[in-house]
């Protein structure tokens, strides 16, 4: 049965800069698989330096929720439930909770928490790690259907890029070769 | 190091090279022509890389020669005559579908990284140095055209049906890249270069079970070259083209040689 | 019934509560974000703009991607991949801006394919030698720079953010360009008529990439309105000319604009008339690659089917 012509399933990428500091929605790709949506996600976010760790998901698989739906409606089995997510495994397992602390900015990583569903990890993250201020949006994704990069990774996937410095503009020193041509026109 | 030695490098040097030029030249014709977005970005990618590394070599070959940086890759790349070109047949290949693609990527991906894993212990130092640090692109490269002729040697039976005719096209070119050049002897007992029987049974023992379990049928060896019926057998050395190459040169080579005394 | 018009009043008093306060929010400065209420027309004016943005950069990958294999030096052809897997890069970036915004991208693609899509008339332009590749960074990139640094200022976040993202590469590639055309503007005599011609033939294209003059622009009205556009065509295109005029002419190189001439009293490059029939004919499909980029585009998309099928199948 021939399936119909697609763009593919659409993967969050989320990238860590260097290592401790918190990994960040950068962006997405279309691909076939998680290892496809890595590798893409490398070639296409992963250009210029600064990347120690690269995590893809199904776009599909994020729980997702905004402070404005949350005053809205109440955080319960009715209303706001699992829905698009099929997630009922039942079984507690880890979430990554990402949040964005104000309404511009991207989702960032704030911590994990185990749980039994998505609508319980947001009630644990709601408690846990909303603060003085509660950030306007959260994003929360199964552990297990996020593939990261491994460390080993590292060097062969995001080190080569450093070498490639003819793409960063400081390479080119247009201000000085200007000046030269122009004094050897003389001006105008 | 004697003259023949250095001649013997050189040479070889220059193989590894050109290899890298024309494959890059290749992939490069593949921009904003791939069947997906993620995939134009990935195939620039592979071609940026392969340009790097040919780079790479053309400098050591300039080191070597004891002649400029900056200026000698280019005289060697824009200048030279098909017949100086030492590069294998495999990369001057048309770039047919996606799937001829894909696999002539793997499959020289995959001899790239046994080489460079035996070169980074190679007893001439620049070499050694280099296939370190190239080795470490080419990781990459093996992780995505091996993934890509999985998915389509196990995707559909049209792809699976396509990967099939092109590794039937290909093979027969493989053996090139483990044939012995001249002088090659000399780099193998002083240490620089690994003997090659290793390097092509490595690799045998990479390929063919992968593209067994990617669904595909591997020619079989035969033990005698050219008298088998309808089959075809590339010639082994490096000095030998296909015609292709003339028409990619005369792509590659042509602004320079509008004026050549001309900075570009 | 008298139930229903309390209703449908309540319904409409709402929908205008609602865009006031809307624009209150543009008003103050803040950003939309996705999941954000947001009129209809708001929503259809920035898939518009952001997927023909898009589009723009995916074709734009045609004209130069042509020069990569004939590039005269092997630094040049490691830059111009580089640029053109940037270009691709913000093709990628952009159409998931628009994703957000509830189209997908298989919506996009066949809207672009089926000419349905509009995208940057100045991709529609042949590159005929090496100049062309120097002269599209330095002038077409530099006139794409000034646009996206405006609309990073746009009410839309995930627009806005494509754009600080896209505006740091893009400085990269009007230097290479630039570069390019320092070089050959101080080359050899026919280096510098190549660059020369090269100027001749892209200039009036790169002029009206900033969009008809402001009073015969239909949308930019609505656009400035909610902070969509920060600034007009005429002031982005008058910025630019007087940038890049006085730049070109220092390396001795002429403009094909017999009209060109300073206002000493304005501190204005004053440019002649914009021929604005080819403006209009050639956005609307009939310059002179529109048709070989769309069938190669077209054909690209038909080939690459059945890997994509395969890919749907393995997972399948």
């Amino acid at each position: 049965m021939a399936k119909p012509d697609t763009q593919l399933p659409r993967f969050q990428v989320f990238l860590q800069e260097k290592t401790g500091q918190p990994h960040q929605d950068v962006g997405s790709v279309h691909a076939s698989d998680p290892e496809m949506a890595l590798l893409n996600a490398r070639d296409v976010f992963v250009r210029r330096p600064e990347c120690t760790s690269l995590w893809v998901v199904l776009a599909d698989a994020i729980f997702s929720k905004t402070a404005q739906e949350l005053e809205e409606q109440e955080l319960g089995d009715k209303g706001l439930g699992d829905e698009g997510v099929k997630e009922e495994s039942g079984e507690v397992e880890n979430y990554y909770i990402f949040y964005k602390p104000k309404p511009t900015g991207t989702q960032t990583l704030v911590g994990e928490v185990p749980a039994a569903a998505p609508v319980e990890a947001l009630r644990l993250a709601l408690e846990r790690f909303s603060g003085d201020k509660p950030p306007s949006a959260w994003w929360i994704l199964p552990a297990r259907r996020v593939l990261v990069s491994s460390p080993d990774d590292i060097e062969s996937m995001f080190a080569p890029a450093q070498d490639k410095k003819f793409r960063l503009s400081t390479d080119f020193h247009t201000l000085t070769e200007m000046r030269r041509v122009k004094s050897e026109f003389g001006g105008q | 190091m004697n003259s023949s030695l250095r001649h013997a490098l050189s040479q070889h040097l220059l193989a590894l090279a050109d290899d890298e030029l024309i494959l890059g030249h290749r992939d490069s014709q593949w921009c904003g022509m791939a069947p997906l977005l993620e995939e134009d970005i990935a195939f620039a990618n592979l071609a940026l890389d392969e340009i790097g590394h040919a780079l790479v070599w053309y400098t050591l070959l300039a080191d070597l020669a004891g002649e400029d940086h900056y200026i000698y890759p280019d005289r060697l790349v824009y200048f030279r005559q098909i017949a100086d070109f030492r590069n294998v047949q495999l990369v001057e290949l048309p770039n047919g579908d996606w799937a001829f693609s894909m696999l002539r990527q793997y499959l020289f991906d995959t001899y790239e990284t046994v080489y460079l894993a035996a070169a980074v212990g190679s007893a001439h130092q620049p070499l050694a140095e280099a296939a370190a640090k190239i080795r470490l692109e080419e990781i990459y490269h093996y992780r995505h055209t091996s993934a890509w002729v999985r998915r389509l040697g196990l995707g559909s039976v049209e792809s699976q049906r396509r990967l099939q005719a092109a590794l039937d096209k290909i093979w027969p070119y493989t053996g090139q890249l483990f044939a012995l050049s001249p002088g090659d002897e000399f780099l193998v007992s002083a240490g620089y270069l690994p003997p090659s029987t290793i390097l092509s049974s490595t690799w045998k023992d990479q390929v063919v079970p992968f593209l067994l379990d990617c669904g595909l049928q591997v020619p079989v060896e035969s033990g005698d070259e050219d008298t088998q019926t309808g089959r075809f057998h590339p010639p082994l050395s490096r000095e030998r083209h296909t015609p292709h190459l003339k028409v990619l040169l005369r792509e590659l080579q042509s602004v320079p040689r509008l004026e050549p005394q001309a900075v570009w | 019934m008298f139930e229903k018009t309390a209703e449908s009043v309540q319904e409409e008093s709402s929908e205008a509560e609602k865009l006031r306060l809307f624009e209150a929010r543009i008003a103050r400065g803040e950003k939309i974000e996705p999941g954000d209420w947001m009129p209809a027309e708001y929503r259809r004016q920035l898939i518009r703009m952001i997927s023909q943005h898009a589009h723009s950069e995916i074709v734009g990958m045609l004209p130069e991607g042509a020069w990569i294999t004939r590039a005269p030096s092997l630094r040049r052809k490691m830059i111009l991949l580089a640029k053109v897997q940037d270009e691709a890069g913000h093709g990628q970036y952009l159409y998931h801006a628009a994703e957000t915004l509830g189209i997908s991208r298989e919506e996009m693609l066949a809207a672009l394919l089926e000419g349905r899509a509009k995208y940057a008339s100045v991709f529609n332009y042949p590159t005929l030698t090496w100049a062309d590749v120097g002269v599209i960074g330095y002038l077409v990139d530099f006139a794409a720079i000034l646009n996206q640094t405006m609309l990073a200022r746009c009410s839309y976040g995930p627009y806005a953010r494509a754009m600080v993202r896209i505006c740091a590469e893009e400085n990269f590639h009007k230097k290479q360009g630039q570069d390019i055309v320092i070089h050959l503007a101080s080359g050899t005599s026919s280096q510098k008529a190549m660059v020369q011609d090269s100027i001749n033939r892209w200039w009036w294209p790169t002029l009206m990439m900033f969009g008809p003059h402001d009073g015969e622009s239909p949308n930019t009205p609505v656009l400035v309105g909610w902070g969509i556009k920060t600034r007009t065509n005429d002031e982005l295109r008058q910025s630019f000319v007087n940038q890049i005029v006085p730049e070109l002419h220092s390396l001795g190189l002429s403009l094909p604009d017999p009209s060109l001439h300073y206002n000493k009293a304005t501190g204005d490059w004053i440019i002649g008339e914009i021929d604005w029939d080819e403006f209009w004919r050639v956005i609307n499909g009939h310059g002179p690659c529109n048709q070989e980029r769309m069938e190669a585009r077209r054909r690209a998309h038909e080939e690459g089917a059945w890997v994509r099928e395969a890919l749907s199948a393995y997972n399948g």
